[in-house]
């Protein structure tokens, strides 16, 4: 089956079994509620602000300068299509899985639902795929068939390399020049200072950050017991350890990077979503389409 | 000093490394997985490396401490100050003790000249009883009742106190391996660690049976107990002897024998009594005059001196008025010495009108021809006159098994063949109390009578038969065992008279499968051949003569030897009455000849005191049992069938007159130096005094710490690694 399929499969038909709270939920959201990154012509009036050599006269109000002698400028909202870039993380950490999927499948599956989403909604949506570096870039489009592109591009990916995300978050600042959205997608398994100043200097570019962190439930709960040789997906040196001795060190530093990461998206304004592999994805979508 | 207990548990050490070796082969069942959050293990184990590795490290020490305080705990480790062992050392005792006090009650221990021996052994029991604590269990082991059931130990030190100050010594004879061996038995029944085994003897030296290496060893190893065995454990008992002090060899005069000159004695003819006198001192001259009563009335006196270590013996001549069972009873008059038990001796007599013999034939004519015709001539010269022994001649065709039972002796002459079922009837016949007296001669099949009769060993016949000798210089009887009751008749001079007895022909026996304690030689050939020889097999003898009993192969029925050589052996062979009359301290009337169980038998003792008396059985046989008779002297059963009283006779052991102290070194040796002698109350009380328990056992302690390291290895397993799995997603 290929990835389209299980998009619709898992997202239009699920989204469409949804009760109709739900459904309106997830539409009222999508539609009409993005905002416009332009001020300028618009119908909705926003507010006034004082006029600057340079600005259009046309957008001046008269019956302000009339009632109290100054110079104000009205101001509109506009609403435009979305600018949305999907982030999605090839590195080695996402080909791990405890059970039948693996962090990346669910991840490409959770990347192509919300492209399908806002490509449904006429939203411009862009995939860039990444380990080390990018892998491969899409830029931003709202057609039927740039999404077939990128579910092909999504189909192609498969995890190998480290994992740098700030790296590419830097370079990707760098190329994304307007207003837009920035979607990550990924188990953030990286520094997280060094993650979370790529995400500032992202906000700083003026970009809306969500990030969806993908990990398996046993990364949490590190159940094994007795001897075990682990092997990185990334390269690292292998390790003997025994289970059941380290199990309490280990969770204390997992819980220690989980509580850096959520402390520092939420000083930059990002959306942290933590989406387990054992979970339905439809109900990832609705939780965190319900947060925006 | 620390020792330990139980030592065979040393190898439970080795558990030790039980966590050790799990942990290595714990590392070798190693699992692989493919990791993704492989860089919070690796912060994990830059922060943590040391001390996860000292963690580690600490649980395997917790947990080999655990096993290591248990292991030590079973091997009781107990804490001495002082373990010095041997004569008058303080005794290390182990917690609480289990005491078996073994009671040298024997009929030495009534000597002694102020106060008999056994009051002081008393005082001793009670100086050591005074040395146990509440908790310790004692358990009394006396000689004189060595067959009667064992009992469990007591706690009730006090009333134990009581109860041997009351004690009075008994007349039994010693037997110390036996006491010991008892002793043994009864720790079995005992369940406190500290073991101690108390012998409280008279200190004489018979009875000790040092010659007896078999029994000795057997008591050595079982005292020894395994090997790295602490002493004084349930394994390796403590041995203490209480015995009173030493005063070397002293006189005593003795009845060591009373006995008749002949094996069978007759009435109405004049029989000889010997009475033999020991002095056991090793100075000056016994003397006494000996006092001959028969059936309490008196029957002759004699003064007598005897010389110290010497022995003497007065005869009397005394004619049984008629057939019946006598009492014969000798006693020193007008003279005391430190054991009056021994001044006194009696014996049962049974004088028979004539003793019933069976003459089986081999050979079917009459006459002085045939197997056993000289045999017949020896015993009953006069048909017509009846003597001592009232013979019945058959020949071996009519020879059947329902005879036996008129009969006490059988004679087997060169029969070659018996029926399956008579041998059967032969051999109990034998074991219970017969006599048979079986002659060879040229009709003897080897082959058969090994076969049937002797069984190798097995049968009735008390060897085999090797195979049949005519030697060339034709041998003559040349060693007489003079000793026998069988050559009563014969005197120290007779030697010539069997030089003209030659043997022409006889079997050679195969001795090598009966053991040389069973047969006993009665006569030998100057080649070094046995000639006749007896053994006991069950409560009966049976005699072999290896030639024949007539003059086939020798000239012995031609000589002047051959009448009361064959009178002495079918005498002998039919002089035992049984169930036995003459009886030691502590046995029991049996009486088998109840013709009426209904009608009710008397006992009584020589006081007149009644006996109690019960009905049972003995060798299948209706009988009369008594209780014990555990005094020295003659007691009196009467039956209302019989016109006579039958008479019993018990008297003490001989051995126990000669009162030859044992030295402390010999007690020592007995016991491979493995034992702590007292003499005196005193010094038993300072050594074994309940303050002075120097052992203090330890494996409560290491239990509890091993109890106190399991919580520190369930704190430490728990902080590794409970907390985890606790925190579910």
């Amino acid at each position: 089956m290929s990835l389209l399929q299980t998009v619709q499969q898992e997202v239009i038909e699920r989204l469409g079994n949804l009760s109709i709270t739900a459904r309106q939920a997830v539409e009222s959201v999508l539609s009409g509620q993005h905002r416009s990154v332009r001020r300028g012509l618009s119908v909705e009036f926003v507010g006034h602000r004082e006029y600057q050599p340079g600005d259009d006269l046309r957008h001046l109000d008269w019956l302000v300068w009339a009632r109290s002698d100054r110079y104000d400028i009205r101001q509109y909202e506009e609403e435009t299509k979305l600018r949305a870039t999907v982030l999605l993380d090839v590195s080695g950490s996402m080909g791990y899985a405890s059970g039948e999927q693996t962090k990346l499948e669910y991840a490409r599956a959770l990347a192509a639902a919300l492209g399908f989403l806002m490509i449904r909604q006429s939203d411009a949506v862009g995939f860039v795929t990444c380990d080390t570096a990018i892998r491969d870039f899409l830029p931003p489009g709202s057609t039927m068939a740039h999404f077939l592109n990128v579910l092909g591009a999504l189909e192609q990916a498969s995890p190998g390399g480290e994992t740098s995300l700030s790296t590419v978050l830097d370079e990707i600042a760098e190329r994304l020049t307007r207003r837009g959205l920035v979607i990550l997608i990924t188990d953030a398994f990286d520094d997280p200072e060094a993650f979370l100043k790529s995400i500032q200097f992202l906000r700083y570019r003026k970009q809306e950050v969500r990030l969806f962190q993908v990990l398996d439930p046993q990364e949490r709960l590190f159940p094994f017991r007795g001897m075990i040789e682990f092997i990185g997906l990334e390269h690292e040196p292998r390790l003997k350890l025994d289970g059941d001795r380290v199990r309490a060190h280990y969770q204390a530093v997992f819980e220690q990077h989980q509580n850096r990461l959520k402390s520092g998206c939420h000083a930059a304004g990002v959306q942290l979503e933590t989406c387990w592999t054992n979970e339905e994805l439809s109900a990832v979508l609705i939780r965190a389409l319900a947060m925006r | 000093m620390i020792e330990f207990l139980n030592p065979i548990l040393f190898g439970g050490l080795f558990a030790v490394s039980a966590p050790v070796i799990i942990h290595l082969l714990h590392r070798r069942r190693i699992k692989q997985v493919d990791w993704g959050a492989m860089r919070f293990l690796l912060e994990m184990l830059a922060k943590r490396r040391r001390r996860l590795v000292l963690d580690q490290l600490l649980l395997l020490l917790v947990r080999a401490l655990v096993i290591a305080c248990i292991a030590i705990a079973m091997l009781r480790p107990a804490v001495n100050r002082h373990n010095r062992r041997g004569n008058g050392a303080a005794i290390s005792r182990q917690g609480r003790t289990a005491a078996v006090i073994l009671v040298d009650d024997s009929v030495s221990s009534r000597a002694g000249r102020a106060q008999p021996a056994f009051d002081t052994m008393k005082k001793l029991g009670v100086a050591y009883l005074d040395s146990l604590a509440p908790g310790d269990e004692v358990s009394l082991v006396l000689m004189s009742q060595l067959g009667a059931p064992p009992s469990d130990p007591v706690f009730d030190i006090e009333g134990l106190k009581s109860y041997l100050l009351g004690l009075k010594p008994s007349y039994t004879a010693t037997d110390i391996p036996a006491l010991l061996d008892a002793g043994l038995n009864q720790l079995k029944r005992h369940i406190n660690p500290g073991a101690e085994l108390v012998l409280v003897t008279d200190g004489r030296k018979d009875g000790w049976h040092e010659e007896d290496k078999v029994r000795w060893d057997d008591l050595r190893e079982r005292l020894r107990g395994p090997k790295n065995a602490a002493v004084g454990t349930r394994q390796r008992p403590q041995v203490i002897a209480l015995s009173p002090a030493s005063v070397g060899i002293e006189e005593n005069l003795a009845i060591t024998a009373v006995g008749m000159d002949r094996t069978l004695v007759s009435a109405g003819r004049p029989a000889g009594i010997r009475v033999t006198v020991c002095n056991f001192g090793i100075q000056g001259r016994g003397e006494a005059t000996v006092q001959l009563a028969v059936n309490s009335e008196v029957a002759g006196s004699k003064h007598i001196e005897v010389p110290a270590g010497g022995q003497q013996a007065a005869s009397f001549s005394y004619t049984f008025p008629e057939p019946g069972s006598y009492a014969v009873e000798a006693s020193l008059a007008d003279h005391q010495d430190l054991l009056p038990a021994d001044d006194r001796r009696a014996v049962s007599i049974q004088v028979e009108s004539s003793l019933p013999v069976l003459l089986v034939d081999g050979a079917a004519s009459q006459g002085l021809e045939n197997k056993l015709g000289f045999l017949h001539y020896a015993l009953e010269p006069e048909a017509d006159h009846p003597g001592a022994f009232r013979v019945t001649r058959i020949p071996l065709v009519q020879f059947t098994a329902s005879m036996l039972q008129d009969y006490r002796v059988v004679v087997l002459g060169d029969a070659r063949v018996l029926e399956p079922a008579m041998v059967d009837a032969l051999e109990r016949f034998v074991v219970g109390g017969g006599g048979i007296l079986v002659g060879l001669g040229p009709d003897t099949d080897r082959e058969l009578i090994n076969r049937y009769w002797a069984r190798d060993g097995e049968g009735f016949l008390p060897c085999p038969l090797a195979g049949a000798d005519t030697p060339s210089s034709t041998p003559v009887p040349a060693a007489i065992n003079l000793g026998h009751p069988v050559f009563s008749g014969f005197g120290a001079k007779s030697d010539e008279a069997w030089k003209a007895a030659k043997v022409r022909s006889y079997f050679k026996l195969d001795t090598k499968k009966v053991k040389a304690s069973d047969l006993d030689p009665l006569l030998t050939l100057d080649n070094g051949d046995l000639l006749v020889a007896e053994r006991r097999r069950g409560l009966g003898l049976v005699t072999l003569v290896a030639t024949s009993l007539n003059a086939d192969w020798t000239d012995l029925p031609l000589q002047a030897v051959y009448v009361p050589l064959m009178r002495g052996i079918v005498g002998h062979l039919g002089s035992f009455i049984i169930p036995p009359r003459n009886l030691e301290p502590g046995g029991q009337i049996v009486y088998a000849r109840v013709k009426d169980p209904a009608k009710a038998m008397r006992g009584e003792d020589a006081a007149g005191k009644p006996l109690k008396l019960t009905l049972g059985a003995w060798e299948g046989r209706d009988a009369v049992i008594s209780e014990p008779l555990m005094e020295p002297g003659v007691y009196v059963l009467h039956d209302p069938t019989e016109p006579k009283p039958i008479h019993y006779a018990v008297a003490v052991s001989a051995a126990e007159s000669a009162l030859v102290p044992i030295s402390d070194r010999e007690m020592s040796r007995s016991f491979e130096g493995g034992l702590s002698i007292f003499h005196t109350p005193e010094q038993a009380a300072a050594s074994l005094d309940p303050a002075r328990r120097l052992s203090v056992e330890l494996w409560k302690w290491f239990l509890v710490a091993a109890l106190g390291l399991m919580f520190v290895e369930a704190w430490l397993t728990r902080r590794e690694s409970a907390s985890g799995t606790g925190s579910g997603v």
